[in-house]
C-alpha cells in the first residue's frame, strides 16, 4: 500500500526491517496483539464507565469502540512515560523496540506521537494495525482516521475528557504542552473524515512529519486541550481543513455542460490540495494565486500548463504575464495586486 | 508520465469513495491499465435515453490532465453529437473548451448532460442533427428510442 510505505518513508533505514518485521508480526502475533488489545479494551470500558460522556455512543460501531478503547490506555501509559523520561526524539517511533507486539503494547515507550498513530491504525483495518502499532509518526493517523465517520464530537469530548484527567495526574507544565498535541492533532485528521482521499496522500503526511521532526510544532498552552482553530497562527499550512477541503467534491457536483463554475467556490475556500494533480499545496502553493478568477493550483502544474497551451483551468483563459501574486488578493473590494512582479514561473507565455 | 499516474490514481480512489454518491455513472478502471476507463451511464429522464444504460470507452493519455481524455460510445446511440459508428463524441470540453480542472467523473456528467440536450449545429450524426433541424422533434425522439431500446438496454427473456 502507498500510504504504508510513505508513512515508513521519513527513516530511511528502516524500512527493510520494518517490513520484514511486519510481515513476521501479521502471521504469529496477531492473535497474542488481539488478546492484548481486548484486555485494554476492558481495561478502558471499565475506566470509561465513569466518563460517562465518552461512553455515550459506545455501542455505536465496533471499529470506534476499538480504537478508542485503544487510544485511553495508551494515553495514560504515554502520559506515565512521559513523566518519567521526560524528553523523547521522534525517530525513536521506529527505531526503538516498540517495533514488537509486546513493547508496543506496553506502549508509551515512543511518546505522544506513536499514542497518536495509534489511534488512526486501529480505526482501519486489522492489517495496518500491525504495522502502524510502531508507528513512523503521527501524521500518519491523518490519512487513516478520516475512514472513520461520525463520530467528531464524541471523540473531541473524550479527547477533552481525558486531557482533564491527565492534567490533574501532571505536575509539570512541560508534560502539558507535550501533551496536548496528540488531541489536538488527531482532531484535526478528524475533521477532514468527510474529505476525499486527499490527505492520504504524500504530501500532507511528509510535510506533517517534516514539522513534527523539525520540532516545529506549536505548544499549546497547558489548559488549552482542543485543536488550532482555522485562524490560529501557528497552525501548520498543510493540516487539512473541513470547508477547504470539501471545496473539490462540492465543485464538482456543480459541473454543468459548458462553464466551469469555479470561481465562486474557489475564491471563497482556498482548496488545501491542487485540483489538478491533487496533491497537497504548500505554503508557498497556497499564497500563490496565479489568475484574477481566484483558480488555486501548484506551482508544479502552473509551470506544465504554462508550458502547454497556458490558460487557468478554472476560466480558460490564457494566465497574464504579470502574475497576481498575493494571499487571500480576492475578497471584495480589497483588492490587492502587486502588477509590478513578473513571476519566474513564467518561461514563455 | 508520473503525474498523470498520480492524479489518475487519485481519481481513482476518489471514485472508490464516493460509488455512492452518483447513481447514474458506474466509472471502472482497467484491470491491468489505469490508462484505460471505462464508464457507465444512464440515460437521463425525460429523453429518449431514458432506460438505457450506455457504455463508454475513455483512453486517457499521458498527458493527461493537461490533455483531455478520448471518450466515444461504445453502445450504440442515435444522436447529433455522437458519431453512429464509431461513437466519437462532439463535446467542447473534450476538445478545446477542455480544463485540467476536469476530471473523468465530471466527463461523464457533461456527456449525461449532452445527452439531454444536444447541440443539432455541429452534428456528427447528420441524420439525427437533420431531424432536429428541420424541427421534428418526435421523429428523432422515436428514432432515438429505437436505438436505446434496441442497443442500450437488456433484451427481455
Amino acid at each position: 500500500m502507498v500510504s504504508d510505505s510513505i508513512t515508513n518513508a521519513p527513516i530511511p533505514s528502516a524500512p527493510n526491517s520494518r517490513d520484514f518485521s511486519k510481515k513476521k508480526r501479521a502471521n504469529r502475533s496477531a492473535k497474542l496483539k488481539q488478546c492484548k488489545l481486548d484486555a485494554r479494551r476492558e481495561q478502558w470500558l471499565s475506566q470509561g464507565a465513569v466518563k460517562s460522556k465518552g461512553c455515550k455512543e459506545e455501542g455505536n460501531c465496533a471499529r470506534k469502540e476499538r480504537n478508542r478503547s485503544l487510544e485511553n490506555p495508551r494515553r495514560r501509559d504515554e502520559d506515565n512515560n512521559n513523566n518519567n523520561n521526560g524528553s523523547i526524539h521522534h525517530e525513536s517511533d521506529s527505531e526503538s523496540p516498540s517495533n514488537s507486539p509486546t513493547n508496543s503494547l506496553l506502549g508509551g515507550g515512543s511518546g505522544s506521537d506513536s499514542g497518536t498513530n495509534f489511534i488512526g491504525s486501529s480505526s482501519s483495518s486489522s492489517s495496518s494495525i500491525s504495522s502502524s502499532s510502531s508507528g513512523g509518526c503521527c501524521s500518519g493517523s491523518i490519512s487513516e482516521e478520516e475512514e472513520e465517520d461520525g463520530c467528531l464530537d464524541d471523540w473531541e469530548a473524550v479527547a477533552d475528557a481525558l486531557a482533564a484527567d491527565d492534567d490533574n495526574n501532571k505536575s509539570e507544565p512541560e508534560h502539558e504542552n507535550s501533551y496536548s498535541q496528540s488531541p489536538s492533532e488527531s482532531q484535526l485528521s478528524m475533521q477532514s473524515d468527510s474529505m476525499p482521499e486527499l490527505t492520504d496522500g504524500i504530501g500532507l503526511d511528509s510535510v506533517n512529519s517534516m514539522t513534527e521532526s523539525a520540532g516545529m510544532v506549536p505548544r499549546m498552552s497547558g489548559n488549552n486541550t482542543r485543536a488550532w482553530r482555522p485562524d490560529d497562527a501557528y497552525r501548520p499550512q498543510s493540516l487539512p481543513n473541513l470547508a477547504k477541503q470539501r471545496s473539490f467534491p462540492v465543485t464538482n457536483r456543480h459541473f454543468g455542460h459548458g462553464g466551469v463554475p469555479w470561481a465562486c467556490n474557489n475564491v471563497l475556500t482556498a482548496p488545501s490540495s491542487c485540483p489538478i494533480c491533487y496533491e497537497d499545496l504548500d505554503l508557498t502553493d497556497s499564497s500563490f494565486l496565479p489568475c484574477l478568477c481566484g483558480f488555486r493550483l501548484c506551482l508544479f502544474c502552473h509551470k506544465r500548463i504554462l508550458e502547454e497551451d497556458g490558460r487557468c483551468p478554472g476560466c480558460r483563459k490564457p494566465y497574464e504575464h504579470d502574475q497576481v501574486e498575493s494571499e487571500a488578493s480576492v475578497q471584495g473590494s480589497s483588492l490587492t495586486f502587486r502588477l509590478a512582479r513578473s513571476c519566474s514561473m513564467v518561461a514563455r507565455s | 508520465m508520473q503525474a498523470s499516474r498520480a492524479r489518475l490514481f487519485k481519481e481513482y480512489k476518489e471514485v472508490q469513495r464516493e460509488k455512492s454518491a452518483d447513481p447514474d455513472i458506474q466509472l471502472v478502471c482497467d484491470d491491468s491499465n489505469i490508462f484505460k476507463w471505462t464508464a457507465l451511464i444512464k440515460g437521463p429522464s425525460e429523453t429518449p435515453f431514458e432506460g438505457g444504460v450506455f457504455q463508454l470507452a475513455f483512453a486517457v493519455p499521458e498527458q493527461y490532465p493537461l490533455q483531455p481524455p478520448q471518450v466515444r460510445f461504445l453502445t450504440k446511440i442515435f444522436h447529433p453529437n455522437v458519431h453512429f459508428k464509431t461513437g466519437e463524441i462532439c463535446l467542447d470540453i473534450l476538445k478545446n473548451a477542455w480544463s485540467p480542472a476536469w476530471t473523468l467523473q465530471s466527463v461523464c456528467r457533461a456527456i449525461i448532460a449532452l445527452m439531454a440536450h444536444p447541440e443539432p449545429d455541429s452534428p456528427l450524426n447528420c441524420d439525427s442533427g437533420n431531424l432536429l433541424r428541420s424541427g421534428d422533434t418526435r421523429g428523432y425522439q422515436s428514432m432515438a428510442r429505437m436505438y436505446t431500446r434496441l442497443a442500450a438496454m437488456p433484451k427481455k427473456g
